[in-house]
């Protein structure tokens, strides 16, 4: 269970983030929700150990680190050694905590990322956006992690894409088990496959809470604002 | 704006002063006896020892490290750069007639290699890859490798004894400025030619260049008012520097066209070992490195008030 | 004015990217032109503008981001007087303020560089730049994706507004079947170069012929909110 609390992260003469308290057990999902600058990847830096925080955040009663936290980043192409095999780079996990690699548990995520095992040989400019970010999420699950950072997971996808690599997410997170934290702007991504929710605004919590209630009633200004947002993009809709 | 200024001075100031230590330091602990070269070079005879002695208190040779250091500084602060050890004579004087032959010589120089690389760049920018852009390229190329000295002799021997058009020693007219400024152009050339093809090839690759044309703006207004703007960012460093290595004295090309200027004076008088005046060229270059480094920064950053802010 | 093209066909290094296209946009229509990536939208879009630029329309063109249409070493102000100078217009203060009204940006400061504006804004600006001389088609390429979407809401509707009773056309270029949904008219759905389908936006939604609109339409939206 992954529990924040009063977490503040200070840089220079700015706070980035304040007083952020929220839990997350096995298995569920957390949606972070809220504009450029409001804190998100601050709040997974931060998890991550690569911010200075006050305040504590504790994987089982021990500090986070110890849990080795996983993560999937935005810009999937990115996130690669380009000049490496994507195998490479996705055994890395296990290497990196001196395990052997796993040809089943390889053979088996691939399946369910729906990735060809001959794709893997390929580099990462080799591959479509799509497919890099499938291989992210292959490379974040391969050490069986228990928490799993998302940050903007499906924001270099196109519509269609995201729809699939979200379900995908959703299955693999019902079979392995892990805790998922997913940072995202898309209210309605949030809002069909988060089981909570934490609106940031300036590093502030603006609203926390189970999802289905928050994009039902949301009780915060600022959270009809998202809301309405989301429906003018169509991101979410109104049933007729 | 004012808050970096004074950043940019600050700094400069802070070099200056390491400049000077770093420059007394090392004069003071050169090899040999600096009293006895100097004694040397004064009377063009091997002196006595008490000859040596008196050169030495009359020089202020003999104090300890930091009053030498402060009785040196102190005048120096005031723009007074003493007397030469070696003739005595103020060392003020000569040295601004020194710069006085190196000045135009380094302005020609740089006059020339403007003129040359920026058409020969922009023009091979034209078409990137073509034949004037691989000759662009191999002309920068060969300006870096040839040797000044090299380059200076054949122009002499070309167009002084050959074709006997231009002087070959002496600075006694405009004219002698010529085959000098020739030689030390072709290398600022080659350098700036190399620089501002780069630079503009990097701003044609703008990722808002296509928008602008698509808005309906002409190539020569897309190249005047955006494209030269970026490209000039990483040209003005290299003007400024070559501007500050011409001043400092194209020794070699002084030597070789015999012209009385800055490197000559500062060769003659490390051999002479004639503390003030080698001490006031140093101070000078440093003076001159660090004034031009501070308006190339001010001018970075009237381009483009994003450099050096801490979220640029 | 009805705006049309034919035959409209883009080829790369011996690829065909673009099959050979016509279409054709009623005076102040929306159209959206929806596809995933790499199915040849942008490059339809472009195709379509210079195809209409040579035949004397005017069109404008909205980037992406407002990285691809603004220099970061020029004022706001330099970019306005720019545009009204490339496309020949006397400049008009009226015009500007009426624009920068429409689009929630008469608070800006023309005197600064495109950096010292939010990024809402500086999209905002490079639609009214687009919008200076009452363009007959304005298209815009993946307007929301570099926003957040409470800006980028903002933003479409603030510019709905500014197109609405106007003769100027509208071209939507997007992945996302469900912003152009709301937005357009009329839905043109292109899959691997080729248009499948080209229907009003109900009937689209309510009965895809194509496979690929189908699937977008099966994707379209994340959740129905019961309410």
């Amino acid at each position: 269970m992954l529990i924040l609390e009063e977490v503040c992260v200070r840089r220079g003469r700015s706070v980035t983030l304040s007083d952020v308290s929220l839990t997350l057990a096995p298995g569920r999902t957390l949606a972070v929700v809220g504009e450029s600058g409001a804190g998100k990847s601050t709040l997974i830096n931060a998890i991550l150990g690569f911010a200075k925080t006050t305040g504590t955040i504790t994987w089982g009663g021990a500090p986070v680190r110890d849990c080795r936290p996983a993560l999937v980043m935005q810009e999937p192409r990115a996130a690669f050694n380009p000049v490496l095999s994507l195998r490479h780079s996705v055994l890395e996990p296990l290497r990196a905590r001196g395990l052997p690699s796993d040809q089943p548990r390889l053979s088996r995520l691939c399946a369910g990322l729906e990735l060809t095992e001959a794709l893997l040989e390929r580099r990462p400019g080799e591959v479509s956006v799509g497919q890099a970010q499938r291989v992210g999420i292959l490379r974040a699950l391969i050490a069986a992690p228990k928490l799993v950072l998302f940050d903007e997971p499906l924001s270099a996808l196109d519509a269609v894409t995201q729809k699939r690599t979200a379900r995908l997410i959703a299955d693999l997170q019902r079979e392995e088990g892990f805790a998922a934290l997913i940072v995202t702007h898309d209210l309605g991504y949030a809002a069909a496959f988060s089981d909570d929710i934490v609106v940031l605004r300036a590093g502030l919590v603006e609203e926390q809470g189970a999802s289905a209630a928050f994009v039902a009633r949301p009780k915060t200004a600022y959270g009809c604002q998202l809301r309405d947002a989301a429906f003018s993009l169509g991101a979410l809709e109104r049933a007729a | 704006m004012i808050e970096t200024l004074l950043g940019l001075l600050t700094r400069a100031i802070v070099v200056l002063s390491g400049t000077a230590l770093a420059t007394f330091t090392l004069l003071w602990h050169a090899p040999g006896d600096p009293a006895a070269a100097i004694a040397q070079a004064r009377f063009d005879a091997i002196v006595s020892e008490e000859v040596v002695a008196q050169v030495r208190a009359e020089a202020g040779l003999d104090q300890g490290y930091w009053s030498a250091f402060w009785a040196w500084l102190g005048p120096l602060l005031r723009g007074d750069f003493g007397f030469s050890s070696v003739s005595g004579n103020p060392v003020g004087p000569e040295l601004w007639a020194a710069i006085g032959y190196t000045l135009p010589l380094a302005l020609a120089g740089l006059a020339i290699g403007v003129a040359i690389s920026v058409p020969l760049a922009i023009l091979a920018t034209r078409n990137p890859g073509g034949w004037l852009d691989r000759f662009a390229i191999a002309l920068a190329s060969l300006g870096a490798a040839i040797p000044v000295y090299w380059l200076g002799l054949l122009l002499v021997l070309l167009f002084a004894v050959q074709l006997n058009w231009l002087p070959a020693m002496g600075a006694r007219t405009a004219a002698h400025l010529v085959l000098p400024a020739l030689t030390l152009g072709f290398g600022v050339a080659a350098s700036l030619t190399r620089i501002l093809r780069s630079g503009i090839l990097e701003a044609r690759g703008k990722p808002f260049l296509p928008a602008l044309r698509r808005r309906g703006v002409e190539e020569a207004a897309i190249g005047r008012d955006h494209v030269a703007r970026h490209a000039a960012i990483p040209v003005v460093t290299v003007l400024g520097l070559e501007l500050a290595f011409l001043l400092e004295g194209a020794v070699v090309v002084e030597l070789i066209f015999a012209r009385p200027g800055l490197g000559t004076f500062l060769v003659t008088a490390i051999e002479a070992r004639d503390f003030p005046k080698v001490q006031a060229v140093v101070i000078l270059t440093a003076l001159l490195f660090v004034s031009i480094n501070l308006i190339i920064d001010v001018i970075y950053r009237l381009i483009d008030p994003r450099i050096g802010a801490r979220d640029a | 004015m009805t705006l049309t093209v034919t035959g409209l066909s883009v080829e790369r290094s011996g690829r065909t990217i673009l099959y050979p296209t016509s279409l054709s946009i009623e005076a102040g229509e929306r159209v959206g032109i929806v596809g995933a990536s790499g199915s040849g939208k942008s490059t339809l879009g472009h195709a379509l503008i210079d195809a209409l630029r040579r035949d004397g329309v005017s069109v404008a063109h909205v980037t992406q981001t407002p990285d691809d249409a603004l220099d970061p070493l020029r004022t706001m102000g330099f970019h306005w007087s720019e545009a009204e100078r490339a496309l020949g217009t006397t400049p008009d203060v009226n015009r500007r303020t009426a624009l920068f009204e429409a689009l929630s940006i008469a608070h800006g400061d023309l005197r600064k560089r495109p950096w010292g504006w939010s990024r809402g804004m500086q999209q905002r600006f490079v639609i009214a730049m687009a919008l200076i001389g009452t363009p007959d088609l304005i298209v815009l390429d993946e307007p929301t994706s570099a926003l957040d979407p409470v800006v980028a809401a903002r933003t479409m509707d603030l510019l709905d507004d500014c197109l609405s009773g106007g003769t100027t056309a509208m071209l939507l270029i997007t992945h996302d079947l469900a912003l152009a949904a709301r937005r357009v008219d009329r839905l043109v759905v292109l899959d691997m170069g080729r248009v499948v389908e080209n229907a009003s936006t109900d009937r689209l939604l309510a009965a895809p012929q194509s496979k690929c609109a189908r699937a977008l339409c099966a994707h379209k939206s994340w959740l129905v909110m019961p309410c």
